[in-house]
């Protein structure tokens, strides 16, 4: 065991970003220890113990368990119970709340697997999503076993373990309705072998998508009928998005062993109001107006804006983060269209930022950016 | 004591409540049934047991000197206490109510009159709160059984409670464990009257122990019932009851039963003593088995009717999910929030819209009750219920839409109602904007909605009349008594006459003519004849005699005309502004009745107000009215416009006078190239300074122009106003013969020498 939590340590300098398995595999074990509810077939956790490590808690043997998603909780739950019920979950939301980060967790805590994953493009072909062959064996010995190539979905349904579909809507259509008779009979015809893979008990599909972007395949009803659909929201109030963005940083900061430290509570609070004005059109108190950029404005932009705003001051400055550090991200993020965009933002600095107490720093700094 | 005294502590409005209440009185066969409600709605509880009382219902006690201080008490079918009335009225028992009554509690409307406050409800709810008091005794004990909040402990205990068969045990407990919640919480000053309330209700069951009723059930709120049994009845003297009771000053009480609807049960329109689900609650009262399967398929069936897509493989997937939900959650069926959420992720796929629908008309549901007619009430009310009848109008809690054809009788005869009513105080329907945008007069489209608190409403206006007519006819005489304002009481006269209420109009009339005498404004008189002309003109659709008017217009009219000058004499910017307006209302409203005998003189009076020197807004506006009316003709038009514009004059007078003129429509303009010519020059001969002061006043004249007016005008200035006018092309300086002789010979080739 603790040869193989070393290596598992000893991993995770090196990979750039760690499974969520492997991360939290001591949080997992924790909880498979105390689960004493009935799990579904081939679940390594029950219902409750999935929903726990989701939104963390503490648990009787006093491991606590962290929080990976902020938020409400009865969204998770009818997730994981909609899984439970063998019927597909589709998570919907803008870009940036979190739909790929709860599959995957979803996936790492039911199945202990998260690596199952199809990602969903304008380009992605049917063999993404059914099975490819390998050419030379196909050619050598005809059409075998062997010379079949099988992908994440065919893999996860052997296996019985959940599948990823990562943005379902940019897929075309006609490939996105492969996933009816996976979904509908639980199984995947082979028909050059005259074949079938049968879905295991525990197979299951979690596919993550965005209603509101541009260039989206809409779900056809006969697609939409087989998934429960999850609306993930944006974080409601302004000190949830603020401990989500400060924990996420914190974590990539480890990850990206940046020796600067996780900015002050007070930052990030900072761009995070920027970020929620901007996005909802209203100054915080209500009392202005705000035109909104023509960018998402998600929690996971603010998200990378802080941690840039680190890795500016770590490599560059004293390690302490300052204004100037994360006006470029800010910029950056919100200034997407060179024109519209721009406007927006220096109306913006004029009308809000410029008025503000305590904000004069970043005022300048945004004004020399831009 | 001999009785055996049995204290049901329930929870207003629930259903578990309810069905627990039945049977406890099936187990005890009490002969007596004692209920938390006001005592002086006493005489009006037997009509609980008529075949035509439809619940949702509510009594309604309330003062008759002063209606508005009126309190409800909603019953549902799914309402313990409604359960134990039918129970006792149909099994020969003896019910009362033990509350403390109406008429000893303190008014609370000490200040006038409180209504209009929250649609006229006053609706004193506390007493049928859930365990009333805060901090809630139900959170207390929740947090204690590890539950997030008190109504889900509440529900999973008591409200889905399902065969059981020991209910008497049950109650027992619900009174034990409120006993201990009200030691720990102490005395709680809530409620101000709930000693008394409490002592009242003590008092009456310790009579009816002297009575010698042998079994005896009590119906009252959870809170309540640690209080009530008999041991307390022991230790809390029964004089010192009496003594809190005598105390309070009583006032006079009526109650009568009226029809309730669910959406008044619930929290959301500001009635505090709800449920937030009455239709899931009575969904929960109805049936007794696989209540998420029969939701569900509700569910379904309901977006099939509002052609939203609903399969049979859905409903079942979401039997399925909210199953799996309740059972992640550790609860024994799935809830309403299980249910809900199963729905709107399968059923709705996450589209958060059709799920308020299902909210507003499935988990609220919009049932309104029925009353039986012999349900004392007051005349006014029987009126209009007989009315109501006998214009087959339904009375419903939806929105529902009337297209009424005035011509028809039946129709004429509604809309006098619902105006009537409108007079009263009492909005049952009100006119869609559609009809306010259509200008046909024998045509009118209505929203009607009943709301539980007409029933107030109603009894308010009983005061004024037995009957709608006579009400309505008594109310508007009282109102034009009190009006000060002609123009308010020319606006009351248009809702008389649609109203149709002849004897009013003579009441009215005289009091127009009584103010139109003394009054002292010709802005109110101006103001006054443009709904009077209306009458006159269309008064006679309605079959209403606008003959009466008629006299009134002239009267007003003459006063207009002699006030209307001195009235023009000395006006700033923004007074003129506003007899602008009134200026050509009176002018619209006199061309639509279109008779001599009015026009003659007002465009007399117009005359000489072009001709005044008063601010030039008025004056321009006369002569456009008389250009318009035909009553000048354009020669006239154009030298008094070259008058107005002449050097001589004031810049700043002169573009207001183009200001009165023009304003609204450029139409002349288009058709009169002379006018714009002049208009044209007078602009151009303006120094620079001068032009600056005016062009903001001009731009804003012109901005009021229709787009293809402007086009036009626009057009043909650019055009050189001498494409019209010969004379001015004459004056042309820049055509060059020199260089057009150059261009000679090769028109010639091209045209075939047929040029001159």
């Amino acid at each position: 065991m603790s040869k193989a939590s070393k290596e598992a340590s000893g991993s995770v300098s090196s990979v750039m970003r760690e499974t969520a398995e492997k991360q939290y595999a001591a949080e997992l074990a924790a909880l498979a220890k105390v689960d004493d509810r009935e799990r579904p077939p081939r679940w390594n956790l029950s219902p409750w113990a999935v929903v726990t490590y989701l939104m963390g808690g503490k648990l009787k043997d006093g491991t606590e368990i962290s929080a990976k998603y902020v938020g409400n909780r009865r969204i998770i739950e009818i997730a994981v119970a909609t899984l439970a019920t063998d019927r597909a979950l589709l998570l919907l939301g803008v870009p940036g709340t979190a739909k790929s980060w709860v599959s995957e967790h979803l996936a790492a805590a039911i199945s202990g697997d998260s690596t199952l994953m199809v990602q969903g493009t304008a380009g992605t072909p049917e063999e993404a999503i059914r099975y490819g062959w390998n050419y030379a064996l196909l050619l050598a010995k005809g059409p075998s076993r062997e010379a079949l190539v099988p992908g994440p979905v065919m893999r996860g349904m052997a296996e019985g373990k959940i599948v990823r579909v990562e943005e379902l809507t940019r897929v075309p259509s006609e490939v996105q309705d492969t996933l009816i008779t996976i979904l509908s009979e639980k199984t995947m015809p082979i028909p050059e072998l005259n074949e079938e893979t049968r879905a295991v008990k525990g197979f299951n599909i979690i596919a993550t998508a965005n209603d509101r972007d541009r260039g989206v395949n809409e779900l056809s009803s006969a697609l939409k009928r087989r998934f429960s659909t999850v609306v993930l929201p944006v974080p409601d109030s302004m000190d949830d998005e603020v401990t989500v963005v400060h924990r996420r940083v914190g974590q990539i900061g480890k990850a990206l062993e940046l020796t600067g430290e996780v900015p002050a509570m007070d930052e990030i609070r900072r761009v995070v109001t920027i970020f929620r004005e901007l996005r909802d059109g209203k100054s915080v108190d209500g009392k202005s107006k705000l035109k909104s950029p023509s960018g998402s404005m998600s929690t996971a932009e603010a998200i990378s804006v802080v941690t840039s705003g680190m890795a500016l001051a770590s490599h560059f400055g004293d390690g302490k983060i300052k204004a100037a550090d994360v006006a470029s991200g800010i910029i950056g993020a919100i200034v997407k269209d060179p024109v519209q965009d721009k406007v927006v933002m220096q109306e913006y600095l004029e009308t809000v930022v410029k008025e503000r107490d305590g904000w004069k720093d970043l005022y300048r700094a945004c004004k020399d950016v831009l | 004591m001999s009785g055996e005294l049995h204290i049901l502590g329930i929870r207003h409005h629930g259903p578990g409540s309810a069905r627990m209440v039945s049977r406890a009185l099936r187990a005890i066969k009490p002969d007596a049934v004692l209920i938390e409600g006001p005592a002086d709605a006493a005489d009006v509880v037997p009509l609980a047991a008529a075949a035509e009382m439809v619940p949702p219902v509510a009594i309604l006690v309330y003062d008759p000197q002063a209606p508005s201080d009126a309190s409800f008490y909603p019953f549902a079918e799914f309402s313990p206490e409604w359960q134990a009335i039918r129970w006792g009225l149909n099994n020969k028992a003896e019910v009362r109510f033990i509350d403390l009554p109406q008429s000893l509690r303190p008014r609370r409307v000490a200040k006038g009159d409180a209504v209009g406050e929250q649609d006229g409800v006053t609706a004193e709810a506390e007493s049928l709160s859930p365990a009333a008091p805060r901090p809630d005794p139900l959170e207390a004990l929740a947090h204690a059984a590890g539950f997030a909040d008190g109504e889900a402990w509440w529900g999973r205990l008591i409200e889905e409670r399902r065969g059981d068969d020991r209910p008497l045990e049950v109650f027992e407990a619900i009174s034990e464990a409120m006993g201990s919640a009200r030691a720990e919480l102490g005395p709680t000053p809530h409620d101000p009257d709930e000693p008394a309330r409490e002592a009242h209700m003590r008092r009456s069951i310790r009579a009816a122990i002297k009575e010698g009723y042998e079994r005896i059930a009590v119906v009252c709120g959870a809170w309540h019932a640690p209080v009530l049994t008999a041991g307390s009845l022991k230790s809390i003297a029964a004089k010192s009851d009496e003594e809190i009771i005598k105390r309070l000053t009583k006032h006079k009480t009526a109650a009568t039963w009226v029809p309730w609807t669910y959406d008044r049960l619930a929290y959301h329109s500001g009635y505090g003593a709800g449920v937030t689900s009455p239709g899931w609650y009575e969904h929960l009262w109805l049936n007794h088995d696989q209540i998420t399967a029969k939701w569900l398929t509700k569910v379904a069936r309901f977006m099939r009717e509002e052609d939203l897509e609903a399969s049979p493989a859905s409903v079942i997937e979401s039997v399925r999910l909210a199953e799996s939900l309740a059972a992640l959650r550790g609860r024994s069926i799935a809830g309403l929030d299980e249910l809900s959420e199963a729905t709107l992720s399968i059923l709705c796929h996450g589209n958060p819209l059709p799920m308020r629908v299902i909210e507003q008309k499935l988990i609220v549901g919009n049932r309104l009750g029925e009353i039986p007619d012999h349900a004392p009430s007051v005349p006014l009310q029987r009126d209009l219920t007989a009315q109501q009848k006998s214009l087959r109008m339904k009375v419903s809690a939806d929105g529902t839409e009337l297209d009424l054809d005035l011509r028809k009788e039946t129709d004429g005869l509604r809309s006098r109602l619902l105006h009537r009513l409108a007079v009263l105080g009492i909005p049952w329907g009100s006119l869609t904007a559609d009809q306010k945008q259509r200008s046909s007069t024998f045509h009118e489209v209505w929203a009607l909605q009943w709301k539980p608190e007409f029933a107030v409403a109603v009894i308010e206006a009983a005061r004024w009349g037995n009957t709608v007519h006579d009400a309505a006819a008594a109310c508007v005489q009282e109102q034009a008594e009190r009006a000060g304002e002609l123009s308010e009481l020319t606006r009351l006269l248009d809702h008389v006459m649609l109203a149709d209420l002849p004897g009013a109009i003579d009441a009215l009339i005289s009091r127009i003519q009584t103010l139109s005498a003394v009054a002292a404004s010709i802005g109110g008189l101006m103001d006054a004849l443009p709904p009077l002309a209306r009458i006159l003109r269309y008064g006679n659709v309605r079959k209403t005699d606008a003959a009466l008017v008629e006299p009134l217009v002239a009267g007003l009219l003459a006063r207009i005309c002699a006030g209307l000058l001195p009235a023009c004499g000395s006006l700033d910017d923004d007074a003129a502004e506003e007899m602008l307006g009134r200026l050509d209302a009176v002018s619209a409203a006199l061309h639509t009745l279109a008779r001599a005998e009015f026009t003659e003189p007002w465009r007399a009076e117009l005359r000489k107000l072009g001709d005044a020197d008063i601010h030039g807004l008025i004056a321009g506006r006369a002569w456009r009215v008389l250009l318009d009316a035909q009553e000048c003709d354009a020669d006239l038009a154009a030298a008094r416009i070259a008058l107005a514009l002449s050097p001589g004059n004031d810049p700043g007078q002169a573009s207001a006078w183009v200001e009165g003129f023009l304003s609204g429509s450029g139409a002349v303009l288009v058709h009169d190239a002379r006018l714009l010519a002049i208009i044209d020059r007078w602009v151009c001969s303006l120094p620079a300074a001068t032009f600056e002061q005016v062009c903001p006043i001009a731009r804003r004249t012109f901005s009021t122009f229709a787009r293809p007016e402007r086009r036009m005008i626009g057009e043909s200035l650019k055009r050189g106003l001498g494409a019209t006018q010969q004379t001015a092309s004459e004056g042309d300086d820049d055509y060059d013969p020199a260089r057009g002789r150059l261009v000679d010979p090769v028109l010639r080739l091209i045209l075939g020498e047929v040029l001159p």
